[in-house]
């Protein structure tokens, strides 16, 4: 697997139908794992959408007190595992970017696993599936580097120029999952 | 003590050299100096020593964790700390009762899995009760006169019971009760591990699957054997009772280190109501951007030491911590710093401008002069350069 998730978060009109879709998916028990919020309500109606980068030194697991959060072979950060789960959450204060979510009913704590049963066998996940304005994509490693150098040449055209110490400013989010195999 | 502990290779082999230690001579004691040990069961015993050590050694590396051990130390000081009697008591009962004995979060979960689950965990706690009590002779029977037995817990005579009244009975057979509830509730588990789509999405066989199938070996020669003694007038009972044995054994070397795990692990659930979230979705610690309450002090305290002693380097530039803003505020801060949007210097909690520069709004807008003022002096720019927050 050599996909890359791509996100836009410009493009993004606010339907949600990627939290409508998150909900169908397989094991998320109707509850959707990502998230589509207004960067400020009173200034715009601007939204942007939010997923798990799958960090591969995630701080998630690694502030969690009962080693519930594991992380797939492929490189997906799954949910905590509901057999270990204490219902502390500490992985929802550790992660910089606030993506765990907690169900106070059940007492465990979910996420995004990037739609594991699809993405494992390189399907796009329900989310980037349903995008209609390809706010989230779900595309190959080099179709994403050619997205990121349009990107910068947009900039130039635009008048914006990067230089060496803001260079990382004006190229738009990428995470995935990599491995070395090109299989 | 600094003595003891260089005389072993490691921490962990001399906590493990003192449970067994701990396990001998709770043997010795109530088995009055090894005169009523239960040679039969001998085989379980060593396996069982075993047992502790491998659950020593992997509670020794799971309390190592920077995590566990954080959490785990601010609960037992908590625990010992007289000012907070009150909650800690509540806490400990209330673990004890709603996680433990009745297991609500799981009957939350669905009603299927908690009764599942709720079978399997009661069975496995009877039986292990049982089989640890008798195979270490901590618990035994004596008879006291022909029509009475006599329940003797650790050397020390207990309740005495009619030989066959039907309190006696229920104690008897309380493995073979313990046995249906496994056989019921890991029934039940294979079956839903086997058919919900749901679940296999991330199941792994030797994770989830093997310990049913090792739980359900042990269930069923248990009930062979009680089988073969009762109705078959013990017919290859000996034969059944080695492989009855050679399947407890399995499991015994399995548990710590798969699935069944998580049951010593449990019981730090109680740091949450205890240290944490004293009561459930009521917090304390209010967002540094948005005011929102959103965790307590403490919580945030432990996870910043935690991440900081493991090198995450997550403060921002105005020194708080990303842990110190709610999970919504840390969102929208990465994506604001991603399309450029943060609020300029001076006044990071105002308003942020979601213009750019680059999408103008309506057609008859010009951009402001800043903004192709590409050779701008580096000093100059550095006024203008949006600050972290």
């Amino acid at each position: 697997m050599n996909k890359i998730m791509y996100l836009e978060f410009e493009r993004c009109i606010g339907c949600r139908a990627c939290q409508a879709a998150c909900r169908e998916c397989g094991d998320h028990d109707a509850k959707e794992r990502n998230y589509v919020e207004y960067v400020d309500f009173t200034e715009s109606r601007q939204t942007f959408p939010m997923l798990c980068m799958q960090c591969k030194d995630p701080a998630c697991a690694r502030v969690c007190p009962a080693n519930a959060i594991q992380i797939t072979d492929e490189g997906v950060v799954l949910s905590a595992m509901e057999e270990k789960c204490i219902g502390c959450r500490n992985c929802t204060f550790g992660c910089p970017f606030g993506i765990p979510k907690f169900d106070f009913e059940t007492n465990k704590m979910y996420k995004c696993d990037m739609c594991y049963d699809r993405t494992r066998h390189d399907i796009a996940p329900m989310c980037a599936s349903v995008c209609p304005s390809d706010a989230i994509r779900f595309i190959d490693f080099d179709e994403m580097q050619q997205l990121r150098r349009k990107r910068t040449q947009m900039n130039l055209v635009e008048g914006k120029k990067p230089q060496e110490g803001n260079k990382w400013d004006y190229v738009p989010e990428f995470f995935g999952v990599y491995t070395d195999s090109q299989s | 003590m600094y003595k003891f502990e260089r005389s072993f290779y490691s921490k962990t082999s001399m906590y493990s050299f003192v449970v067994v230690m701990v396990l001998f001579f709770s043997m010795w004691y109530s088995t009055s100096r090894f005169v009523h040990i239960d040679m039969a069961l001998l085989g379980y015993a060593i396996s069982s020593a075993v047992f502790a050590i491998g659950l020593t050694i992997r509670m020794s590396f799971w309390m190592w964790r920077k995590a566990t051990n954080r959490v785990a130390k601010r609960s037992v000081d908590n625990l010992f700390n007289k000012e907070r009697l009150k909650r800690n008591s509540k806490a400990l009962v209330k673990t004890l009762i709603d996680n433990i004995i009745l297991q609500k979060f799981i009957f939350q979960r669905g009603i299927y899995r908690g009764i599942q689950h709720f079978m399997i965990s009661w069975g496995c706690i009877i039986s292990f009760a049982i089989t640890f009590g008798l195979t270490f002779g901590w618990m035994r029977f004596d008879l006291i006169d022909p029509e009475t037995y006599q329940i003797i817990v650790f050397d020390m005579p207990t309740i005495t019971m009619a030989a066959h009244g039907v309190f006696a009975e229920i104690v008897y057979n309380g493995l073979n009760i313990g046995a249906i509830m496994v056989l019921i509730g890991a029934g039940m588990a294979l079956y839903r591990r086997i058919t919900d789509y749901d679940v296999k999405v991330t199941q792994r066989f030797e994770f989830d699957i093997l310990p049913l199938i090792i739980l359900l070996a042990v269930t069923v020669t248990g009930l062979i054997l009680t089988i073969q003694y009762t109705f078959l007038d013990g017919w290859m009972h000996h034969y059944m009772s080695l492989i009855h044995q050679v399947t407890v054994i399995i499991m015994l070397m399995y548990f710590p280190f798969g699935k069944l795990f998580h049951v010593p692990i449990r019981p730090l659930a109680t740091a949450v109501p205890m240290s944490y979230q004293e009561v459930v979705k009521v917090d304390t610690k209010s967002c540094k951007s948005c005011g929102q309450p959103y965790s307590n002090d403490d919580q945030i305290a432990d996870v910043q030491a935690i991440l900081k002693s493991q090198n995450f380097d997550l403060q921002l530039a105005d020194g708080t911590y990303l842990s110190d803003y709610c999970t919504g505020c840390r969102r929208r801060m990465r994506a604001l710093k991603q399309m450029n949007l943060e609020a300029p210097k001076g006044n990071p909690y105002g308003p942020v401008n979601t213009n750019n520069g680059i999408h103008i709004s309506g057609f008859s807008k010009k951009r402001s002069e800043e903004f192709y003022g590409l050779d701008q002096d580096s000093k100059e720019e550095k006024i203008d350069e949006p600050v972290s927050r």
